[in-house]
């Protein structure tokens, strides 16, 4: 299903937490909502969802919009709540007959749901005594359980153990395949594995929108990281005053180069080196920072 | 349809978890239980426990008609405590579930507004009936046993014109439930506006038509002279109006996200 979100603004009494976004997803796409914390993530979220009313703008998924296409959209929230006194299978079963789910395949569906999502065994316990993965746990099922074309999660793995985490993760990797999936998070690692496009917000801004490999690339410093043994480490001396080297730094147990081209340079810098006869340990073109690091320098 | 249904088993079960479907019936069984009682022993109990000299018992006082005991029911019984415990019992059915997000959160799904509304006002509404019922049947079980016995059908009638007086009530503390986040404001708030409106019933004519208190009024009428007063067919069709547009209100409150 395709999500188009058209120049959504949202305010608050003293706070504009949305401020004319838009952006598009293909079906079938899995995108990752990165910001800090009260960028606007869950706010865009919840208009999405249709709980918010946007000031301005609109979201539309296949072309209509999104209060009438609630049946093709789960939901899940930042934090799950449930009625305390239904059992998780009740709760899905509720949840079921609201989106018009037939009896007979929510009878069959939902032990093979909760079998999914690791709570097998709890099916006929009380939400009330859940722990706050358990209801992640069946936050996710009910998002899961009317098979809809377009999820959108609020920190679906924030608050899971590694275990969970892992759980949901592969369980996301099995259904994306069909789904157009659009979840927040602050903790990149698990983004990073489950989505290709990342798209980064802050105060109501978005402030990029990429590919993972677009958004190395873009970051990708021109620079060359070496490592030499400390005998020839006066020949760094010497390269400081080659016209194409711009700035020697000492990074770790090794040192950044900084030149203008990178390849043409690094060959000039490698044959430079085999000259004065320095025996090089390590020597990397480009250095690309991680997602966390590229995350830090777009927000902060 | 489906969800309507659903959603309103599902109000009945929490009723049934708070033990609201016990004790809400018993208080109104009480509160019809006590008026006649009252009354027929009141002499009896001033001669015996107020032994304070001077105070004379008149013996030829005429004793109430069963209507008039069952009339003193509904209006100094069921409009007085009945509508402070019938606030209080439905005060958070919409705050309760906006306050932790399952209103939002059902509303993901593809259920009306107007089905989530109805769900919960009619079954409340229910429950209040049945309850009210009781209490007034136990009242009419007592009035005549101890004072005379009241026509039934006048009993039917006066029980239908109250039920319209009560789906206002009810629906006047949705409304409360839905456009405010404390309890206890909301009870208040309903408990006050609800006895200004029982107050002023029967005070002016042309303000009786609008007020839906005075089918209230129009209860203990029948009761208590057989007759119901004039204008009752377009104060019932106000009051029902009014109840619609309370509930077109909260909706479109729902509907723009204000909660």
């Amino acid at each position: 299903m395709r999500l188009e979100i058209k120049n959504i603004t949202k305010k608050f009494k003293h706070k504009t937490a949305v401020n004319g976004f838009s952006m598009v997803i293909d079906a079938n796409e899995c995108v990752g909502l990165i910001g800090p914390n009260g960028a606007g993530k869950s706010t865009l979220i919840q208009i999405i969802a249709d709980i918010l009313y946007a000031d301005e703008g609109e979201v539309l998924l296949d072309g209509q919009k999104n209060s009438s296409m609630k049946h093709q959209i789960g939901y899940l929230p930042q934090y799950p709540n449930f009625f305390s006194w239904m059992t998780a299978f009740e709760t899905l079963y509720f949840m079921g007959t609201l989106s018009g789910i037939a009896k007979t395949e929510l009878q069959k569906e939902i032990p093979l749901l909760l079998e999914k999502v690791g709570l097998g065994k709890e099916a006929h316990i009380h939400v009330g005594t859940f722990s706050g993965g358990m209801k992640q746990r069946l936050g996710i099922a009910q998002a899961l359980l009317h098979k809809p074309a377009l999820m959108i999660m609020d920190e679906p793995v924030s608050a899971l153990d590694p275990i969970g985490r892992r759980e949901v993760l592969n369980l996301l990797k099995e259904i994306k395949k069909e789904t157009t999936i659009l979840l927040s998070t602050h903790i990149l690692s698990d983004a990073e594995e489950i989505c290709e496009r990342f798209v980064v917000i802050k105060n109501g801004h978005k402030i990029e929108d990429a590919t993972k490999s677009e958004l190395l690339k873009r970051h990708q410093e021109s620079a060359i990281f070496l490592m030499i043994r400390k005998e020839d480490f006066k020949w760094l001396t010497m390269i400081e005053h080659l016209p194409y080297v711009k700035k020697v730094e000492s990074c770790g147990n090794g040192f950044k180069v900084f030149v203008d081209y990178l390849e043409g340079d690094a060959h000039r810098l490698l044959q430079h080196g085999l000259d004065a006869k320095v025996l090089f340990t390590k020597f990397e073109v480009g250095i690309q920072d991680n997602l966390e690091e590229i995350f830090l320098e777009l927000v902060v | 349809m489906h969800a309507f249904i659903a959603l309103s088993k599902k109000e009945i079960n929490q009723m049934t978890r708070d033990y609201k479907i016990v004790w809400l019936p018993i208080v109104f069984i009480l509160l019809g239980l006590t008026q006649p009682i009252m009354m027929y022993y009141l002499p009896v109990i001033l001669q015996s426990a107020g032994g304070v000299e001077g105070i004379m018992i008149d013996p030829n006082m005429a004793k109430p008609e069963g209507g008039e005991v069952l009339a003193s029911t509904l209006n100094s019984q069921f409009d007085q405590l009945g509508i402070i415990i019938l606030a209080v019992a439905t005060m958070s059915i919409i705050q309760g579930e906006k306050a932790n997000g399952m209103m939002a959160f059902i509303l993901t799904r593809p259920v009306s507004i107007s089905s989530y509304l109805n769900s919960k006002i009619i079954i409340h509404y229910i429950l209040a009936v049945i309850c009210m019922a009781l209490g007034y049947a136990v009242s009419y079980g007592y009035s005549a046993y101890l004072f005379t016995t009241v026509p039934m059908t006048q009993a039917i009638w006066a029980l239908v014109f109250y039920c319209v007086w009560l789906l206002f009530v009810i629906t006047f503390v949705a409304m409360m439930s839905t456009f405010f986040t404390s309890p206890a404001f909301i009870a208040l708030i309903s408990i006050v506006v609800l006895f200004i409106c029982r107050f002023t019933a029967g005070l002016h004519p042309i303000l009786d038509v609008i007020n839906p208190a005075s089918n209230s009024l129009y209860a203990t009428n029948i009761l208590m002279t057989g007759k119901v007063g004039t204008w009752y067919g377009i104060n019932v069709i106000v009051t029902l109006l009014l109840v619609l547009l309370m509930i077109m209100t909260m909706q479109s409150f729902i509907a723009k996200k204000k909660f």
